[in-house]
C-alpha cells in the first residue's frame, strides 16, 4: 500500500508544515495563556460564598464542557459576525481554544486549592491573615505544586484540539496536511507527516512535564540552596 | 507562682473573654447551650469534658473560627460576629495552637514564625527574624531554625505552632487539645512550654484532659457536657470534691487509667 508513498512530495510540502507547526506553538502559547486567566478567573469565582459569582462560573464551566469545542468553534465563527464582531480566523480560534480549555483549568485549580487541608487555612485566618495573604502566602504555594502536572495535561489535550482551527482556514499544522492532502490528493502523506509534528509537540511538553515533576520533587528540603 | 484572680481590679476592664448566653447550633444539634463565662486578665482556664461536649467549639468561637448564633460574646473589649469588628484585626490578637500543629508545609520552623509578623504586623524581616529565632530558643529548638515542619517530631512541631503564636505578641492564647494528637513522651515537652507561657502572665484557654498541667497552672477549670457548662472551679476542688453525677462519671473515666 505504501509502494506509492512520496517522501519527496513531504519534502516539497516541508516549508508549509514548518510554518504550520510555528503557528500551532505559538497559537497554543497564546491560547493557554488565555486560558490560565480564563481558569483563575473562573476558579476565583466559584471559590466565593457570594451565589452572585458562583452561580454563573459554574454554568459556564458546565456548558463548556458539556458541549463539544467544535461546536464552541462555529458558535463563535459564526455568531460574533453577526453581533457586528469580526475578528481574524485565527483571533476566532484563539479565543476559542482560551474559553474552552479555560473551564478544565478552573477545575484544576480548583481541586488544586481543596486538596489543601483545612487546617492550612483555619491556621492562617487565625494568625490574623486577609483572604489575598492567605491565597498568595499560604494556600496558592501549596497548590501550585499539585497543579502543574495536570495543567501541563491539559495543555497536551489543547494542542491537539488546536487543531480543529483548520476548519475555519487558520493556517496551523492540520491545515498544512489538509492543502497536501488535496493539491496532490495524497491524505496519507499529508497525515501522518501531521501525526509525527503532534508526537514531536507531545513529547516535548511531556519532558516539560517531566523536568517540573524532578523540580518539583526536589521539596522543600533543597529550595533553599 | 500562684496568680490569684481576686488580686485584679474588678470592672468591666477586667473581663478580656465575656460569653453572655451564647448558643450555637449545627443543624439540630445544640453545640452551645446558654454558656455564660468571663475570663479575666491572666488567668488559665482549663476546658475539660467528653468528647462531642462542645469543648472544642467553645473556644473556636473566640477568634471566629466559628460563629456564634445567639448571646453575646466580647473578646478585648469587641464583640465577636458585629459587622462593627474588624475579625482580622481581632485574631491578631489572639493566638490559636490546633491540635493537629498546622504549620505551612511549605515552609521552615523560622519562616512559619515570621511569616504573619512581616506581613500583618508588618514587622520589618530582619526584626522578625531575630523575634522568631529567639522564640524558637525559648520552646527549646533553637538549632531547628531551618528545619521544615516534616522533618521536626510531633511535639517539635507543636512546640513550633506556639512560638508561631507568641510571635504575634497576642492578649489571648487558645489551645486546641494540644497535646492529643501527640505519642506520651512528647506530651510533657509541650505542657512544659505552656506552662512557661502561663507563668509569664498570658490569658489562656485551654482544651485538655492533662489533670496535671490544670492543677498546676489553671485558676479555674471548666466542666462541658453536652454543650453546656456542667460545673466550674478551683483545680483542686474540681478534682478532690467534683459536685455533679456527669463530672464524677467523667473524672473516673479520665483519671483512672
Amino acid at each position: 500500500m505504501l509502494e506509492n508513498f512520496s517522501f519527496r512530495t513531504i519534502g516539497e510540502y516541508l516549508p508549509l508544515f514548518g510554518q504550520g507547526l510555528v503557528t500551532t506553538v505559538w497559537l497554543s502559547v497564546i491560547s493557554f495563556a488565555g486560558a490560565l486567566l480564563v481558569g483563575i478567573l473562573l476558579c476565583a469565582m466559584n471559590l466565593q460564598r457570594s451565589r452572585a459569582l458562583r452561580v454563573p462560573a459554574k454554568a459556564y464551566i458546565d456548558v463548556v464542557r458539556a458541549t463539544p469545542l467544535l461546536v464552541q468553534l462555529y458558535f463563535l465563527y459564526f455568531g460574533l459576525p453577526r453581533l457586528g464582531i469580526i475578528l481574524p480566523e485565527l483571533v476566532v480560534g484563539v479565543l476559542a481554544l482560551s474559553l474552552n480549555s479555560g473551564a478544565y483549568v478552573a477545575e484544576i485549580i480548583r481541586a488544586g486549592i481543596l486538596s489543601i487541608p483545612r487546617g492550612q487555612v483555619e491556621a492562617s485566618v487565625a494568625s490574623g491573615m486577609s483572604y489575598l495573604q492567605r491565597m498568595r502566602l499560604v494556600i496558592l504555594p501549596q497548590a501550585f505544586k499539585v497543579t502543574i502536572p495536570p495543567l501541563l495535561g491539559q495543555a497536551i489535550v489543547m494542542v491537539k484540539d488546536s487543531a480543529l482551527l483548520s476548519l475555519i482556514s487558520v493556517a496551523e499544522l492540520t491545515r498544512a496536511g489538509q492543502l497536501l492532502a488535496s493539491d496532490r490528493f495524497m491524505p496519507a502523506e499529508g497525515f501522518i507527516t501531521v501525526a509525527a509534528f503532534y508526537l514531536m509537540l507531545y513529547y516535548c511538553l511531556k519532558g516539560l512535564a517531566v523536568l517540573s515533576g524532578r523540580w518539583l520533587g526536589l521539596g522543600p528540603a533543597r529550595s533553599r540552596a | 507562682m500562684a496568680r490569684c484572680s481576686c488580686e485584679l481590679p474588678s470592672g468591666r476592664f477586667s473581663v478580656v473573654i465575656e460569653f453572655q448566653g451564647v448558643n450555637k447550633w449545627f443543624g439540630s444539634l445544640h453545640v452551645l447551650n446558654d454558656i455564660t463565662l468571663s475570663v479575666q486578665p491572666r488567668e488559665v482556664v482549663v476546658v475539660c469534658g467528653p468528647s462531642g461536649s462542645g469543648k472544642s467549639t467553645l473556644i473556636r468561637c473566640i477568634n471566629g473560627l466559628e460563629q456564634i448564633q445567639k448571646g453575646d460574646l466580647v473578646v478585648d473589649e469587641k464583640r465577636v460576629g458585629d459587622p462593627a469588628t474588624n475579625m482580622t484585626l481581632l485574631r491578631t490578637e489572639i493566638g490559636f495552637v490546633f491540635q493537629s500543629f498546622n504549620l505551612y508545609p511549605h515552609k521552615t520552623a523560622l519562616e512559619n514564625i515570621t511569616l504573619a509578623p512581616i506581613h500583618v504586623r508588618k514587622t520589618p524581616r530582619a526584626q522578625a527574624e531575630k523575634d522568631g529565632r529567639e522564640l524558637l530558643a525559648k520552646v527549646g529548638l533553637g538549632d531547628k531554625f531551618n528545619a521544615y515542619p516534616s522533618q521536626l517530631s510531633g511535639g517539635q512541631q507543636q512546640r513550633v505552632a506556639i512560638a508561631r503564636c507568641l510571635a504575634m505578641r497576642p492578649k489571648i492564647m487558645l489551645f486546641d487539645e494540644p497535646t492529643s494528637a501527640l505519642d506520651p513522651e512528647m506530651i510533657s515537652e509541650v505542657l512544659d512550654v505552656m506552662v512557661a507561657v502561663a507563668e509569664e502572665g498570658m490569658t489562656m484557654m485551654v482544651v485538655t484532659h492533662e489533670m496535671g498541667f490544670a492543677r498546676r497552672v489553671a485558676q479555674r477549670v471548666v466542666f462541658m457536657d453536652q454543650g453546656s457548662i456542667v460545673e466550674s472551679g478551683a483545680p483542686e476542688e474540681f478534682f478532690s470534691n467534683p459536685k455533679t453525677e456527669r463530672s464524677k462519671a467523667f473524672l473516673g473515666k479520665i483519671l483512672r487509667h
